[in-house]
């Protein structure tokens, strides 16, 4: 499933980073990314394409939103199928 | 004017701090320095992954910001396990790590490892500090995030230049505290019309009752509502383990009691608990006749891996007020009753050995007050099945993480938290290596921690795997080299003794409990004891095999 997801970031060390090591390490590739640098405020504005199999895009903005150092998320483009969760495999 | 270092001191003072577990070394020297003239209580213990395994247990005992302190480089990689520890325990700790000077950061200089980059996806926060004035800020805000809504673990690196730089600013941030929300009105108005509606509602508490210091209004709403009620390996004492109301601890080790009624529910309401794979077994089998009401202080966990028809979002006190009490569940009760009656576990194990179950239920019906650290693998799942807590702190136990090492430090950390509360360990011969340096400090602080090591000269829950699911393909499990670990007690001036036959028990639980200070109960068992009940690994909770069954 592709989505698309459009997140306001303060510009502070590490933000970046955080927010897209969240984004794969919670199932999702990132297929295309775009910053934008708004200076006054100190923020950066990323516009990224996102694709899981099996992964709720719901899910993912509400672990993003907890991120301190983001100001806001949306999603552009939303496809949610039905919740659809897999079996764990862990064991 | 003041150093960054005297800066931080002030402004930990000013959080309240009074205790902190750490370790020296070059970078966060200028630190300790200024500890000198401070009247905060630092703890030397013998390893960093002592120190913020035991900033855990005193955070997770007192309820405060569990603080610990390492320098750079390796001080700093020693902190991960626990770090990742209070992470999935989501337990209120600020860590404190050294850096090397700024001009050095990013040459890969003595002792520099990025530890800011390298514990960003187990940690709740974390700031690199880069000017000194930013010390009373970014103090303020870590303890701040460390504690507020579901708390989680904050790290805060400091390099040395920045301590090392004067100052004239004030130790003073406030940070204003925002209480929870209550939940969405139409959210609730959802979730009482599914629990009036149900016949057969089973609560299941998870950590986060404890956490979200909701144990009064959720024991309040067990009794008014009257709805059964079962536990996550961290909900243990949300209800007293005794209370008639209470059916068990779901899950892979769980009773099958807890596990029959969960898959017997029509609606799951579940408070401050995420649906973790061990508690739930093969998620699609999952309580599968339910609706699920989902009260949570952390969005992210509705919906994450089971769907809630309602989502009551923020303090849990406020959503548990919100819920309809008025309910007729008599055949519902008397059937879960009847279940746990039937699944009661029996003490009377035929032979001669120690059989753990019963000698942990014994410790804990000689002193019901004992908070129970614990380490990892079959001993801990005794410890659950087995002791009693009548509140969650008196049950430390690495749940997320099921990190061994964790008992001792947790122990030490709860002795300080409170000073007067008779605090015992049980751990397993393989766990116990794992930080056993830190009898060093429990003689050092004369700590009077009882610790109980249960010795099946193996890594018993991985042997009893590899037994069940590989064949009996026995590999890398044995340990029957262990040290004599009286003498090894003795040698960190502890005193112990060995226990081996069932008969020597009661009096062994009496010499233990009575010591005054500091005392080791090693305990000799047969090496293919077993941890009964469990699901095994991929099926769903209603398989599952006992005893007689293997
Ligand atoms: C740090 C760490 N390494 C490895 C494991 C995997 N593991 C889980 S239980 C266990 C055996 C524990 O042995 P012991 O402490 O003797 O306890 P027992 O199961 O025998 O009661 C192991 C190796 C773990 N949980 N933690």
């Amino acid at each position: 499933m592709n989505h698309t997801m459009k997140l306001t970031i303060c510009r502070v060390e590490g933000a970046m980073i955080r927010a897209l090591g969240l984004i794969e390490r919670r199932g999702f590739a990132v297929t295309s990314i775009n910053a934008t640098e708004n200076e006054p405020a100190q923020q950066l504005e990323l516009i990224i394409g996102l694709r899981s199999a099996d992964r709720s895009v719901d899910v993912l903005a509400r672990q993003i939103e907890k991120l301190f150092d983001v100001c806001s998320v949306s999603l552009l483009q939303h496809n949610e199928s039905a919740l659809e969760l897999k079996e764990s495999m862990a064991c | 004017m003041m150093t960054g270092a005297q800066l931080l001191i002030r402004a930990l003072e000013q959080e309240g701090v009074e205790t902190i577990f750490g370790y020296p070394g070059g970078a966060i020297m200028p630190v300790y320095d200024a500890l000198v003239d401070s009247r905060l209580d630092h703890i030397l213990v013998r390893h960093e992954q002592g120190a913020v395994m035991a900033a855990d247990g005193y955070a997770r005992t007192s309820g405060r910001v569990g603080v610990c302190m390492a320098t750079s480089g390796p001080g700093a990689t020693n902190l991960i396990t626990g770090i990742a520890n209070a992470f999935l325990d989501s337990v209120p700790l600020v860590a404190i790590t050294g850096q090397v000077p700024t001009a050095l950061m990013g040459t890969d200089a003595f002792q520099e490892v990025d530890i800011f980059g390298m514990t960003m996806p187990i940690v709740k926060h974390s700031f690199l500090v880069r000017r000194v004035e930013d010390i009373p800020r970014v103090v303020g805000e870590a303890f701040h995030i460390a504690a507020e809504g579901r708390p989680g673990p904050v790290l805060i690196d400091l390099p040395k230049d920045i301590t090392n730089t004067s100052t004239s600013q004030p130790p003073l941030f406030e940070m204003k505290s925002n209480d929870l929300d209550g939940p969405d009105p139409d959210e609730v108005e959802a979730a009482c019309r599914m629990i009036r509606a149900a016949r057969q509602p089973v609560l299941y508490a998870g950590g986060g009752v404890g956490i979200g210091r909701a144990v009064d209004a959720f024991r309040e709403y067990v009794r008014a509502s009257g709805i059964p009620v079962v536990a996550t390996l961290k909900g243990l004492g949300a209800l007293p383990t005794r209370d008639p109301a209470f059916i068990g601890m779901l899950g892979m080790h769980g009773n099958q009691a807890a596990n029959e009624v969960v898959q017997a529910a029509d609606l799951l309401i579940c408070v401050g608990a995420r649906f973790d794979d061990r508690a739930t077994g093969r998620l699609d089998g999952f309580a599968p006749r339910a609706k699920v009401v989902h009260l949570d202080a952390d969005p992210a966990e509705i919906s994450k891996l089971r769907h809630a028809d309602a989502a009551l979002l923020g303090d849990l006190r406020q959503s548990l007020a919100a819920l309809p009490t008025d309910l007729s569940l008599d055949a519902w009760q008397a059937w879960c009753s009847e279940r746990k009656q039937t699944r009661e576990w029996r003490y009377d194990a035929p032979g001669k050995g120690i059989y753990v179950p019963h000698m942990l239920r014994q410790i804990s019906e000689a002193d019901p007050e004992l908070v129970v650290s614990c380490d990892v693998g079959q001993h801990q799942m005794w410890v659950a099945q087995h002791c009693h807590f009548k509140r969650p702190e008196q049950h430390l136990t690495s749940a997320g993480l099921g990190a061994m090492g964790y008992g001792i430090p947790a122990a030490i950390g709860a002795q300080f938290a409170d000073p007067a509360a008779r605090v015992l360990t049980v751990s397993g011969d393989g766990s116990i290596m794992m930080n056993i340096q830190e009898l060093a400090t429990i003689n050092r602080y004369q700590l009077p921690i009882k610790i109980v090591l249960v010795d099946n000269a193996s890594l018993g829950l991985v042997r009893q795997w590899q037994q069940l699911f590989h064949g009996e393909r026995y590999s890398e499990v044995d340990l029957s080299d262990n040290p004599d670990f009286v003498a090894v007690a003795k040698s960190f001036g502890i005193p112990g003794f060995r226990v081996e036959q069932r008969t020597e028990v009661a009096g062994a639980i009496d010499r233990l409990l009575n010591s005054e200070g500091p005392m080791l109960a090693h305990v000799c068992i047969d090496p293919m004891s077993n941890v009964w009940p469990l699901v095994p690994p991929g099926q769903t909770n209603d398989v599952m095999l006992e005893e007689q069954s293997a």
